[in-house]
């Protein structure tokens, strides 16, 4: 794995994101596609970077550590913080073009894609640890108990890892 | 929309020392647990509430701004606020005292994690984590796809079926069809400014 190849498909995974998650359907395609990451793989970085403190964002932290170690984590880091700089060189555009209808547009068209092909990504990642009634009660559970808002969502992992050892 | 401006080194309220600016982002990063809501929810505290070192309306302007900025929006945010407060000097410290204690945790978590990742009762622990995350995955799909899906029903019924049919092909284009992910965003994207640009759709 060479570690500029990882750093630029994370720098552009994080340039076509924005926001924190966003950047997972292109990390997904390309690191599968190179055999560098598996789909356990993003399962594990989201669930630990749902556990850590901070922008969810930061997931991809974990998932760097996974695939290059301390290397990885750095790399992701770095991949993370600098595009949002981008924001202080914008800043007169978007006061011109901000509000601009093809601005305003191409942002939706980005986003609804990016949610579109998150799940697509979220399937598979499911396919990858296998699907019968038992995990998709799991999920069902979870996305009932994370759709009311109340129940933290390390009780609501700490639950389903639970349930796993318990089920299997 | 072409008020206001984000001027440099003029807070709402007297500058404050670079320590003491430190000791506020610090502070934010090592409370936000629970994700990104509650981090905006405590940048918002103290940089508005708690300190005046930036005002409400230019809060809410910066987040707007940052929403159509590549990257996490919150570090986009704690970025312009740095920036706002004490130029380029603020731009690393806002940083650094979001980020550290998250990304050290983050790290001690999946330094932790890797350790311990082959033994037999951690594979039945992810049998069960892996479904809830893609559970709570699914939520986070929903809230993404919620405010765009909101603007374009206020637009009307032909706003909304464009955008449902945006989305439903979207997710075909990448996996019945396998198209790279990254052509397929720049295509909807692409494709979706130049409707509502030429369709004229507003919000009444």
């Amino acid at each position: 794995m060479s570690w500029l190849v990882l750093f630029w498909i994370l720098l552009k995974a994080s340039l076509f994101s924005t926001s924190g998650t966003g950047n997972l359907p292109i990390l997904h395609d390309e690191l599968l596609a190179r055999g560098w990451a598996t789909e356990s793989d993003f399962a594990e970085a989201l669930a630990i970077g749902q556990i850590s403190p901070g922008p969810t964002g930061l997931w991809v932290i974990s998932l760097g550590y996974l695939l290059d170690g301390p290397r990885g984590a750095l790399l992701a880091l770095v991949a993370v913080a600098l595009p949002p700089l981008t924001v202080l060189l914008v800043h007169g555009l978007y006061l011109r073009y901000g509000a601009h209808p093809a601005t305003q547009g191409f942002v939706r068209g980005l986003t609804l894609a990016v949610a579109g092909i998150f799940v697509v990504v979220l399937v598979q990642i499911m396919q990858g640890t296998g699907v019968d009634a038992r995990s998709l009660g799991i999920a069902a559970v979870a996305l009932a108990l994370g759709a009311t808002r109340r129940v933290p969502v390390p009780a609501i992992l700490a639950l389903a890892g639970l349930a796993g050892v318990v089920l299997y | 929309m072409a008020h206001g401006q984000l001027a440099e080194g003029q807070p709402a309220a007297g500058a404050p020392s670079a320590l003491v600016f430190l000791r506020a982002w610090i502070g934010i990063g090592v409370q936000s647990f629970g994700g990104g809501s509650t981090t905006l929810y405590l940048m918002r505290r103290e940089m508005v509430e708690r300190h005046g070192w930036i005002s409400d309306d230019e809060f809410s302007r910066t987040w707007g701004m940052v929403q159509i900025v590549p990257g996490i929006n919150l570090i986009g945010q704690s970025i312009v606020i740095g920036y706002h407060v004490l130029g380029a000097t603020g731009v690393v410290l806002a940083l650094a005292g979001l980020l550290l204690p998250s990304v050290t945790i983050t790290v001690l978590l999946t330094a932790a994690y890797a350790t311990v990742r082959e033994l037999p009762v951690v594979a039945a622990l992810l049998r069960g984590v892996v479904p809830a995350t893609v559970g709570l995955g699914l939520l986070l799909a929903l809230q993404m796809a919620r405010a765009p899906l909101l603007a374009s029903r206020a637009e009307g019924r032909t706003s909304l079926a464009f955008s449902v049919a945006l989305l439903t092909t979207s997710a075909a284009m990448t996996s019945f069809a396998g198209l790279p992910v990254l052509a397929v965003l720049w295509s909807a994207g692409a494709l979706c400014a130049l409707v509502v640009w030429h369709a004229g759709w507003r919000q009444p």
